[in-house]
């Protein structure tokens, strides 16, 4: 039998071989390609591992997707092969309140997720802004984080256990329900960030936390993007520890005007703090960073209601793709879009990157985490001037090792995938040596998610010249 | 001709996979609005135009809260659209959609039904004023299928100086939306329109209104603006009811026509908010040519619409016929508007 009919065996009709589907699985919110054989979309973990036994034995590479919207690549099969489209596996399988845990699949929807704990007065606390579509799985194997990770930090911290079909198609849990072991190796870290190349997750513990009794927003509108860096480092060093710490510069601000004229956001390079918690503690915060940002603030605006607040985070999380209105012949492309470095050097790496913009002639919104470090820069170009593409794509080159020179990754949240492969060498030095040999052990026969991640030598799929690239 | 620029747009960040209800069924990456936007872009490539693009391109309803929701503000349905033309002309259609075509073309309406379309106008056609002010225009489905539920609508509007088109042709819908040449029946209408010397055409249909609004310099009401203007005049007595209102994408998000409707049933009776309504309002499933070519699809998008359905309505009340339609298929006590307004009015009417 051939490789499509030992699929239908498995996950009969969930099977795909038309030219539109093969066409529609071969990219994600990246620029980087490659076209898959097969897209198939299991609905258990049994189906998984039967599908990962059949591709072991044939060598066919695999590669797991959840809601496609990664940003590097990551779920682009660039050896052709198998999509392993997980979005159908999404039953939220036990809520825990008095353990403050919850068990899932990977085809979950983070918002969903958080829905269904809203009764239970919990909630998932990582929210990067495409939090109505993406996947659990995604995050877990991107370790995403989003907008309030300053204080409660990234998804890696509420992994407590993952349920992982190996290459072969066999099946182990990294954890359990405890909170705490020191027994053995950490092996749900290993996975989480491991971009589909160690195994496939079908099922995740997590723990969640109570939602906080109050928040408040603190705008404080800034001169310059870095003056604006600069009051971060003094809250920070007051000891205040925001739930959130989001730099949206000047661009970023006409964009969002552009979406919603009545957004109430002053023109000009802001931060905005929230403070949540018990109420008195967060005003008391809330006022506290208002002193300290008065120092060189242009203006400070507070808002407590809920409608007003969600209304700014919803128009920031858009953000990142609404670029297009500020000019409708430009298209955002996302290459250099996620660079982190130590939070006391932001201010610089925003110089840096504005430097980088000017010089490319290239306009930029530069927005993100400034409260971890994680700064998110949108280049956006008219796609059909391939000299426009280029020089944006050497904007995206240098952004990368500025972020490097400063102590920094090329990735805080979004992932290597493969558009940023080729930084790992660079970034990790000998490490990247030990991450091959665990990608050898794990997957000997390299049919999990080639080409990605620069682990390639050594195993049949995976090479480091992979085909597809920017 | 597909715009390969406006297509460009989308930078394919799957906003839309949260709202798709044809994705929230299928699951298929192709069948949701950033799947179709990508065979799109297939096409302006030079993709082999097969069942894959047809099936994709035509499963959308042209809800439009793609187009709603959409960061980067790219217009989903009007290009969905523009591709259904480009795989008409290479002759890549559904055989329904086809019949639907060959239907017009033959007798002017959808259903391919040789009576005469003004049957539910009874005696009262041959009184029917030559000329007048506002135009009822009744649309194939209130005409076929609904046809009380049209004579109920015309009745009320006499007493506005409205008349009806004698001979009354689809508003090309059904042919704009699944790809196909509409203006044969765009330039018989209007022709009767200046024949009458009609200052505006009023419609009952969602589907027909955001038509004849693309006619371009026709004044165009819906059956619930036009009453919400002259409510004082109505006597309207209140009725002991509860009821939901399903907002039909066709007047809601494509023409921003959310209030009149709401004004009129909060006159009525009490009015309830389905669990997403206004800009929100999830789709019934039957438009955009899915419910004639993929009728099982459009009943499961219709029975998670009922599931908005709050527990005290004793309705769900809307104002367009294949709105009705689609939900009642899928179970749902679905009624038009204008049976709701009909039974608040005083015998006399």
């Amino acid at each position: 039998m051939d490789l499509a009919s030992d699929l239908a065996d498995i996950v009969g009709e969930r099977l795909s071989c038309s030219s539109a589907e093969l066409y529609c699985y071969s990219c994600d919110a990246s620029q980087v390609r490659g076209r898959p054989e097969y897209v198939v979309r299991p609905k258990d973990r049994d189906e998984v591992s039967r599908i990962m036994a059949l591709a072991f034995e044939k060598r066919v590479p695999v590669t797991p997707r959840g809601a496609g919207t990664g940003l590097a690549g990551g779920a682009v099969p660039l050896k052709g092969g198998i999509v392993l489209d997980l979005s159908s596996m999404d039953r939220i399988l036990e809520i825990d309140c008095s353990c403050r845990q919850v068990l899932v699949e990977p085809g979950v929807v983070r918002d969903r997720l958080n829905l269904a704990l809203l009764p239970s007065g919990l909630f998932f606390p990582p929210d990067p802004g495409s939090s109505a579509m993406c996947s659990i799985g995604g995050l877990l194997a991107n370790n995403g984080s989003g907008m309030h990770c300053v204080k409660y930090g990234t998804t890696r911290d509420y992994a407590l256990d993952l349920e992982i079909v190996l290459a072969d198609g066999s099946v182990i849990h990294t954890g359990s329900q405890v909170l705490k072991s020191s027994a053995g190796y950490d092996l749900t870290r290993l996975f989480i960030g491991s971009e589909g190349t160690l195994g496939v997750i079908t099922a995740a513990r997590l723990s969640v936390v109570p939602l906080p009794k109050a928040r408040r927003l603190v705008l404080a509108a800034f001169r310059s993007p870095e003056e604006a860096g600069l009051a971060v480092n003094r809250v920070l060093s007051a000891g205040i520890v925001p739930a959130a710490c989001e730099i949206l510069d000047r661009t970023t601000v006409e964009v969002l005007h552009r979406c919603d004229p009545h957004l109430a956001l002053p023109t000009a390079d802001l931060i905005l703090f929230e403070a949540d918690g018990e109420p008195t503690a967060v005003l008391d915060e809330a006022a506290r960073i208002e002193e300290v940002c008065l120092q060189s603030a242009i203006s400070i605006d507070t808002a407590s209601e809920a409608a007003e607040m969600e209304e700014v985070w919803a128009a920031r999380r858009l953000v990142g793709a609404a670029v297009s209105r500020l000019d409708p012949k430009k298209t955002r492309i996302y290459v250099g879009e996620d660079v982190g470095v130590p939070v006391g050097m932001m201010h610089v790496l925003i110089r840096r990157v504005q430097e980088i913009s000017e010089d490319a002639g290239i306009p930029a919104m530069k927005y993100g985490h400034i409260g971890d470090g994680n700064l998110h820069v949108a280049l956006f170009v008219d796609l059909s001037d391939e000299a426009e593409v280029e020089r944006a794509k050497l904007a995206a080159h240098r952004i990368h090792l500025a972020a490097l020179d400063l102590g920094g990754t090329v990735s805080a949240e979004h992932g290597v995938g493969r558009a940023r492969s080729s930084y790992m060498r660079l970034q990790w030095g000998g490490a990247l040596d030990v991450m091959r040999a665990i990608k050898r052990a794990l997957d000997p026969r390299g049919i999990l998610n080639p080409g990605k991640l620069d682990l390639g030598s050594g195993t049949d799929c995976d090479t480091a010249d992979a085909g597809a690239g920017l | 001709m597909i715009d390969p620029r406006a297509v460009s747009g989308c930078v394919r960040c799957g906003t839309c996979r949260s709202v798709c209800p044809v994705f929230q069924e299928t699951g298929w990456e192709s069948s949701g609005a950033r799947g179709k936007m990508l065979v799109l872009k297939s096409m302006t490539e030079g993709a082999n135009l097969d069942s894959g693009c047809r099936d994709s391109l035509g499963t959308c309803t042209t809800c439009a809260l793609c187009t709603q929701i959409c960061p980067a503000a790219v217009r989903p349905t009007g290009l969905i659209e523009e591709g259904r033309r480009d795989l008409v002309l290479a002759n890549v259609t559904r055989q329904e959609h086809r019949r639907l075509n060959r239907n017009l073309l033959r007798y002017g309406n959808t259903f391919g039904d040789g009576r005469d379309r003004l049957g539910w106008l009874g005696e009262e056609k041959e009184m029917l004023p030559k000329s007048a002010d506002f135009v009822y225009f009744a649309g194939c489905v209130n005409s076929y299928r609904y046809p009380e539920t049209a004579k109920k609508t015309f009745q009320i509007l006499s007493r506005f100086s409205v008349t009806a088109m004698p001979k009354e042709m689809c508003c090309g819908s059904p042919l704009l939306r699944t790809g196909f040449d509409a203006g044969f029946l765009r330039e018989a209408n209007l022709e009767q329109m200046e024949a009458m010397g009609a200052r505006a055409i009023i419609t009952g249909c969602a589907g027909c209104y955001t038509a004849l609004k693309g006619y371009g310099g026709l004044e165009v009401y819906s059956v619930p603006e036009f009453l919400n203007q002259r409510l004082e005049e109505l006597d309207i007595q209140p009725l002991d009811l509860t009821v939901c209102y399903h907002d039909p994408c066709h007047l809601g998000r494509h023409q921003g026509v959310y209030d009149p409707p709401r004004r009129i049933l909060e006159a009525i009776c009490s009015l309830v908010e389905m669990k997403a309504s206004r800009e929100k309002a999830r789709c019934c499933g039957g438009g955009g040519g899915v419910r004639a070519a993929y009728p099982e699809l459009s009943q499961k998008i219709a029975r998670r619409r009922l599931l908005d359905v709050p527990a005290e309505a004793d309705a769900i009340v809307t104002a367009c016929p294949l709105c009705v339609r689609n939900l009642r298929d899928a179970g749902g006590n679905a009624i038009d508007l204008i049976d709701l307004v009909s039974r608040a009015l005083p015998p006399s009417l």
